[in-house]
């Protein structure tokens, strides 16, 4: 009797390993079909067959649906009852903007058909477990919606996907170790909307950090309006660490990612970071059978060979102009925003409304 | 006449020759002059060059030999030919007027007033000659910024003893350099005495001569009132200058004792930067004297990552962009002091071919774009800040493709991300950069070079 127990927990095992590749594996294949456009481009497919990889198929997504409809008639309520102060031609779109910055970060008072009064509460940061390291599905717009706290990866993302769903785009843009969202206005171009702090920094917020180093800018590996394929990309590395997170799992699989990532957003650095590391742990597995540490990488042709890519690779990053941000740095300087929130506030963007 | 004038030329370079008490012969110097010939006009042969198509002889009423009869009928005839003619010729006049009627934007002009007729013009049409002639990638500084400057003053300006300022400057910042000890080999010890030129009073004591600080000069610092306020010349004569004129001026210095340093853009500004021998770069701020960070140059507020992203700011220009960049100053002095023609789209092109991004390029253009439709709209009786009056437009294809470009050229402007400055937000800026608390970062580097230099870490 034990023995059969033992088999069958034995093959459940297996085959829950089994649907966990299969997801993965089809996770890449319909991303890189959105790349090649074989498929069209969907964020929100993406990023849900992400965290689905991850969850092993799980994923609740009738309640997710159900969610970001809500939050979808959300958005389009407030567009209907407010016009914004501005006087451009496209401010059919900028009222989507600001009701999509409204349902993200407002309080905002409802009454159902029934007559009761609702409050609909504004998402807020997580400063728990910031970088899912607890806790990989801490990043995830599943876990945003269930507890409407989340992180600057979930926030921007479930934002996202909010402007896909009312007929609009919004654009992610990078930061070290950050995420956030570029609008562009006739009116002021290109201006920032930080859903952390849920306030609207200008460039200088960013640029004046001291962690971003002027050639990062100037080479677009931050601050940039990434296109819809480079967001897409991200999804690959996104869907690449949760891989990663088990104990066993398929490095080529990881590089495989990393690659299809670069080659839509060759600027990448966190995908090409990704790769380099995952080099080195084929270094030390490879140096692991021979029953070698590091110190031997120069030893074997194969091992030599990965570790001169890597360092050619760590020299491209570094020549990109990317510098690496100890992770305390990075949440003392998210919470300077609200601090200098004067300084750094763009006055150009408003949220003033007037009566319709 | 010709001959006399020839001789009074000759005498002129003699003297000259002479004046400098060369030993040449003036033989060898003076090249021979090939008096033009006056081109004897062969009469040109009509049956080779009709492609033997013989043209029609007319009969001559006076040949003698007609009677008085066939004369009449010739008469007769031509007199009726001539007719035709004017009847043909009302004909199309008449034409004319009837299609004017019905298009009357026949009567349009859809560019820009040409200002060649205007006095002194035509040493702007002379230097962008000039430039457009040079070499884009090897040229001086110093001369380019001579003619452009030159050019706004109607060539009254003698090159002589602008090159005799430069080099009398350069001398002495050799010369102190020996007095100092700095390496004169080291391109961090050249630029430092340029920084201190700028920045600090210097003396040479055993030939009484003292040079002070630059100031900033405040008044007109945009060159509204007098855009000779910009230049060089203006910064030579009176020890004060702007953001303009003072790295130019450091540009021209660096030429002349071989230093190598570049210009730079930020918002409405420029500065220098060097590199010492370990790859680092500095940046010089001559409107303040200071060493800036990229920090404080970007934490002005006024830049956007797209410009940076674009090649906007903060980046050492080519040779090439920054003859794009004298080009729009150039077509700046042209703009005020006769405004905008198809001239001076003529210089902002060219700007442009060398540098796409150029912003200074672009803002005039975007400025051009504006005049020439509001020129044309003045035309059509359209008042284009109106917008029920704007729609009129959709009967002139040619006043709608001008709009069109005016609006593209609007978002090339913000996609590039140019950020609009008003002109107060520039002046505090300028202000808070003399008070910034940068100063005492800049003060450190300032020291660490001065230890280095008496330290004489950059003598080989």
């Amino acid at each position: 009797m034990k023995k059969i127990i033992l088999i069958l927990l034995f093959f459940t095992i297996n085959s829950f390993a089994q649907d966990r590749e299969k997801l993965y594996q089809d996770a890449f294949k319909q991303l890189t079909e959105m790349l090649e456009n074989k498929q069209e481009i969907n964020f929100k497919k993406a990023v849900f067959l992400v965290e689905n990889a991850y969850l092993v198929g799980e994923l609740d997504t009738i309640y997710i649906n159900k969610q970001i409809h809500f939050l979808k008639t959300l958005c389009l309520g407030i567009l209907k009852s407010r016009t914004l102060k501005y006087k451009e031609q496209d401010i059919q779109e900028i009222n989507k903007y600001a009701s999509l910055f409204s349902v993200m970060k407002d309080t905002i008072p409802m009454i159902n058909q029934a007559g009761e009064k609702f409050i609909h509460l504004p998402f807020t940061y997580d400063f728990n477990d910031s970088f899912g390291h607890t806790n990989w599905k801490n990043m995830f717009v599943s876990k945003l919606l269930e507890t409407k706290n989340g992180n600057c990866h979930s926030l921007p993302y479930l934002y996202k996907i909010l402007a896909q769903e009312i007929g609009t785009t919004a654009h992610l843009a990078l930061a070290p170790n950050h995420f956030y969202i570029k609008h562009h206005s006739l009116e002021n171009g290109w201006y920032n909307t930080e859903l952390t702090s849920g306030i609207f920094p200008i460039d200088a917020w960013l640029m004046a950090s001291g962690y971003i180093h002027l050639k990062a800018i100037q080479n677009g590996v931050f601050m940039k309006a990434l296109t819809e394929k480079e967001s897409i990309a991200l999804c690959l590395v996104d869907l690449a660490q949760g891989y990663q997170k088990t104990e066993f799992y398929d490095i080529d699989f990881v590089i495989k990612c990393a690659d299809k990532a670069i080659e839509y957003f060759p600027n990448y650095v966190s995908a090409m970071i990704l790769k380099a590391e995952a080099k080195g742990k084929k270094i030390e597995n490879y140096l692991a059978t021979y029953n070698k540490d590091f110190s031997s990488v120069n030893n074997f042709p194969t091992t030599r060979k990965l570790f001169l890519e890597i360092q050619n690779e760590l020299t491209q990053i570094h020549e990109l102009g990317y510098r690496q941000m100890p992770e305390d740095m990075y949440l003392n300087w998210l919470v300077s925003l609200k601090k200098e929130k004067e300084k750094y506030t763009n006055k150009k963007i408003n949220t003033f409304t007037k009566p319709n | 006449m010709k001959n006399h004038n020839g001789i009074k030329i000759l005498l002129i370079l003699a003297i000259g020759i002479f004046q400098n008490g060369n030993a040449q012969t003036i033989d060898e110097i003076i090249p021979k002059i090939e008096i033009p010939k006056v081109a004897t006009f062969q009469q040109p042969n009509i049956i080779n060059t009709t492609n033997g198509i013989q043209t029609p002889k007319t009969p001559n009423i006076y040949n003698p030999n007609l009677s008085i009869q066939q004369r009449n009928q010739l008469l007769i005839q031509q007199a009726e030919q001539q007719m035709q003619q004017r009847r043909i010729q009302s004909r199309q006049l008449v034409q004319e007027a009837i299609s004017e009627f019905h298009n009357p934007t026949e009567n349009i002009n859809y560019n820009l007033p040409n200002k060649a007729h205007l006095k002194g013009t035509e040493y702007y049409r002379k230097v962008y000659k000039e430039l457009s002639a040079m070499n884009k990638n090897d040229y001086s500084v110093k001369d380019i910024t001579f003619k452009v400057e030159n050019a706004y003053f109607e060539n009254k300006l003698q090159k002589e003893k602008f090159d005799l300022t430069i080099k009398q400057i350069g001398d002495f910042l050799l010369e102190k350099m020996d007095e100092l000890n700095y390496d004169k080999n080291s391109n961090v010890a050249k630029n430092f005495i340029l920084f201190q030129f700028f920045a600090d009073t210097l003396q040479i004591k055993k030939k009484d001569l003292k040079h002070l600080p630059m100031k900033y000069d405040f008044d007109d610092f945009m060159g509204k009132k007098d855009w000779s306020k910009m230049f060089v010349t203006k910064l030579l004569r009176t020890n004060t200058g702007q953001c303009n004129s003072m790295p130019r001026l450091y540009l021209i210095l660096a030429e002349e004792i071989k230093a190598e340093a570049f210009l730079s853009f930020s918002p409405h500004h420029t500065y220098i930067r060097f590199q010492d021998e370990n790859n680092k770069w500095y940046n010089v701020e001559l409107t303040n004297q200071m060493f800036s960070t990229e920090t404080m140059i970007l934490n002005s507020g006024f830049i956007k990552a797209e410009a940076l992203q674009n090649g906007l700011y903060m980046r050492n220009l080519t040779k090439k962009e920054q003859f794009a960049h004298m080009l729009t100053e150039l077509s700046n002095g042209y703009i005020h002091k006769y405004g905008y023609d198809e001239f001076t789209y003529k210089m902002i092109q060219k700007a442009l071919e060398l540098y796409p991004n150029l912003i200074t390029a672009h803002m005039q253009l975007s400025n051009y774009n504006n005049l020439k439709f509001e020129y044309v709209c003045k035309q059509l009786g359209i008042n284009p800040r109106n917008k029920k009056d704007l729609q009129n437009i959709r009967n002139y294809p040619k006043a709608i493709a001008l709009l069109k470009k005016v609006q593209q050229e609007y978002n090339l402007i913000d996609n590039l991300g140019y950020e609009f400055i008003t002109e107060t937000q520039y002046k505090n800026w300028i202000i808070s950069l003399q008070k910034e608390k940068g100063k005492q970062e800049s003060k450190n580097i300032k020291e660490t070079f001065e230890i280095k230099l008496k330290q004489n870490i950059f003598k080989n």
